[in-house]
């Protein structure tokens, strides 16, 4: 390679003058204040149980599963879960919120911590997790996502790596839209590393328009709705 | 104007060669078959996704107010994302051409000895073509989107933007991997074939050192980067390895993060009639101190390639407004008879005769915006109304002005410009605006009609010639009138 960073920091420099010069040269003395009113369709507004509804519909035509539960009840629907899958081990964030309901598990169950780095233990995660629980920060109820905010105790790659994804669900963090959930909680004023909004399990068309659901994510995404 | 595409993209011969590809893929009918299947799917999807057309419409609106605002605000946002994007970590790099964005991606992944790349979608990518620079530079490339896959184990480009391996079938996919894949137990079974696939690119994921990743859009108020997909490959590129470069044309960026949900919203309706795409992924910083996975280093590639000499002309500009939801495709006539890789070119379809004369310049693409009928279909359903057929006019105007006329447009003004042609409508012009050369040329016309040659080139490779009539439409109907005068006159 004939390139060395000081190369690249000056092509980038030139491009960044060039590219600039010629775009304000085409918008110098625009007058912002005169662009023209954007107006959003107005939605209908919807009642707590209709956009519950809403929610729980889109997801499970998203082939997501959903299963009405209460934080008392939680660790035995998790339990019986993992029993039918045949899965003995559950992936879950340290310093977990939830944690009466870890304790609570069917004793059998081999729980993992993510405590770890995962820069030296992706084979770990790839191949000794096959399902992870994580939290989430609230939902949509118009596209049925699930908001994840991933942290310090719930890292990015536990609701992506492990086959199977429980994720619990407050019903009382349910909003209506994308746009009133960005207005409601303000998130321009502060975005962590990651958000990500997930409407099922992972899926592809790619072959002949054909659904097939656990492309690279997980397969099965289990919603455990709480305060309904 | 100085124009710097200096060195030929690669697709600039395949665009070229339009007419000789045309005539192949015309002539394949499994070819013409999945296409069939693929947009008659995708255009039923799409049209039972909106509530209303008036939803339809009101979003429609909206969303290309959002693009105009932005682009008409365009280098000061840019500015703004690189501040915010520096400030949460991200490093921001500029290129004009897709050699220096090449060059830039190279150097990045070579400071980290990165050797083995997974990529998610990225169309940009594609248009640099940078999996063919980096492997010249021995750093395996591979492509993570499911249909991207199929492509590159075809050593074939996508022939769309958002399905990019519509053009094969389900046997198609299973004889490639049992071509390219070990220990693959042969099946024509969907699932089969994808988790097959699936635990392929999964040891891809856990020991590659780069991700690379396209962006839908890149907000310039908080600095974010947002990735739409459905197969979690794209958050797979962008959470697992050590260093992710995401690139992008400098037209993706908006300016709110309010501005992100109706064009989410129309972005992934229009393209496969999803009320929204499995994952939204919003990126607005690197791995932070106490964090336990994601990439230490992010970097954005910003890339220009033409794009800033569309910006430059008020009704070119809107073609900067493009979401790349690939619906103009979709309802396409021409794009669904001759498919995605008879353009030639990275972007196929309507919105690919838009945009790629700005990247190839009009030598290579002066063919592109006469493969359309003008009926319409890809301006009515453009979810930020771009007026394509009017821009397709333009271009063809584009094609045939005289090099010399000022001012200069585009690059390779002119290139379509053939002195016969317009010789031909100088003398049509000069006849049309003479009413005794025009009485002339008439009658010259019906008297000598058979010297009219009965081979005509192209026109009569599958048409009759065209003969002028005995008499002309004017005879003929002043003859009528007399006729009626006549019998009036008669019976009165």
């Amino acid at each position: 390679m004939t390139n060395t960073k000081a190369d690249i920091k000056a092509v980038s420099k030139t491009a960044r003058g060039n590219i600039l010069a010629k775009l304000k040269a085409e918008v110098s003395g625009a007058d912002y204040d005169k662009l023209p009113e954007e107006v959003p369709f107005n939605y209908p507004e919807f009642s707590r149980e209709e956009n519950l509804a809403q929610f729980i519909s889109e997801l499970e035509k998203n082939h997501a599963q959903v299963i009405k539960t209460t934080k008392a009840n939680m660790a035995s629907v998790i339990s019986e879960q993992l029993k039918a899958l045949n899965i003995t081990k559950l992936l879950y964030g340290e310093n977990d919120e939830h944690s009466e309901v870890i304790a609570a598990l069917d004793s059998k169950i081999d729980l993992q911590t993510y405590d770890f780095s995962i820069d030296n233990n992706k084979e770990r995660l790839f191949n000794e997790c096959p399902a992870a629980l994580s939290s989430s920060r609230c939902s949509i109820a118009a596209t049925g996502s699930i908001v994840l905010w991933p942290d310090e105790n719930e890292p990015r790659s536990l609701s992506l790596v492990p086959p199977v994804h429980f994720v619990i669900v407050d019903a009382n963090e349910l909003y209506a839209d994308f746009t009133s959930l960005i207005k409601a909680q303000q998130w321009q004023d502060k975005l962590p590393t990651n958000v990500v909004l997930v409407s099922g399990p992972s899926k592809t068309a790619d072959i002949q328009q054909t659904l097939a659901y656990g492309a690279h994510g997980p397969k099965a995404l289990i919603v455990l709705l709480i305060n309904i | 104007m100085k124009h710097i595409i200096e060195e030929e993209s690669k697709y600039a011969a395949s665009a070229k060669a339009f007419r000789a590809n045309v005539a192949r893929d015309l002539g394949n009918e499994e070819l013409r078959s999945n296409f069939r299947g693929a947009m008659d799917y995708l255009m039923d999807k799409r049209k039972s996704a909106f509530s209303s057309e008036d939803e339809l419409e009101v979003l429609r609106e909206q969303c290309k107010l959002i693009k105009q605002r932005c682009l008409a605000k365009l280098p000061h946002l840019l500015e703004q994302l690189e501040g915010n994007l520096e400030r949460n970590g991200i490093k921001v790099h500029w290129a004009e051409t897709i050699t220096e964005a090449n060059e830039i991606i190279a150097q990045l992944i070579a400071d980290k000895k990165g050797s083995s790349v997974v990529k998610g979608k990225s169309m940009v990518s594609e248009e640099t073509a940078l999996n063919d620079y980096l492997e010249e530079r021995n750093v395996e490339c591979l492509e993570s989107d499911m249909g991207e896959y199929i492509v590159q184990l075809a050593k074939e480009h996508p022939s769309h933007i958002i399905m990019p391996a519509i053009h094969q079938n389900k046997k198609q996919v299973a004889k490639l991997f049992a071509d390219n894949i070990e220990g693959f137990e042969y099946s024509t079974d969907v699932d089969t074939l994808i988790q097959q696939g699936r635990e392929v690119l999964r040891n891809k994921f856990c020991q590659a050192d780069v991700g690379i990743s396209g962006v839908n859009f890149a907000v310039a108020e908080t600095g974010t980067l947002c990735l739409v997909e459905n197969e979690g490959n794209g958050r797979m590129c962008t959470t697992i390895p050590d260093l992710h470069i995401a690139i992008t044309g400098i037209e993706k960026v908006v300016e709110h993060l309010s501005d992100v949900p109706p064009l989410l919203s129309l972005l992934t309706r229009s393209a496969t009639g999803q009320a929204i795409s499995t994952y939204f992924n919003m990126i607005s910083s690197a791995r932070k101190p106490g964090e336990k996975d994601g990439p230490q280093e992010v970097h954005l590639v910003l890339l220009d390639n033409g794009r800033s000499q569309a910006f430059a002309d008020e009704e070119l500009k809107q073609t900067l407004q493009c979401i790349r939801c690939g619906a103009c495709m979709n309802h396409c006539p021409v794009y669904t008879r001759i498919g995605g890789h008879a353009y030639g070119t990275v972007y196929p379809g309507p919105i690919g005769k838009m945009v790629s004369p700005h990247m190839l310049g009009l030598e290579a693409t002066t063919n592109l915006p006469t493969a359309s009928t003008l009926c319409g279909a890809c301006g009515e359903v453009c979810p930020v109304k771009i007026p394509i057929p009017k821009i397709l006019l333009r271009l063809r105007q584009e094609s045939v002005k005289p090099k010399s006329q000022q001012p200069e447009v585009m690059k390779g003004q002119g290139a379509g410009r053939s002195s016969v042609e317009a010789l031909i409508w100088k003398v049509w012009a000069q006849v049309h605006k003479s009413p005794t050369m025009y009485a002339l040329s008439m009658w010259g016309l019906t008297r000598f009609r058979f010297l009219m040659p009965k081979k005509l080139g192209g026109w009569t490779s599958v048409r009759t010639a065209p003969k002028p009539a005995a008499t002309t439409l004017h005879q003929r109907v002043k003859a009528k009138q007399e006729k009626a005068k006549q019998s009036q006159q008669e019976r009165g």
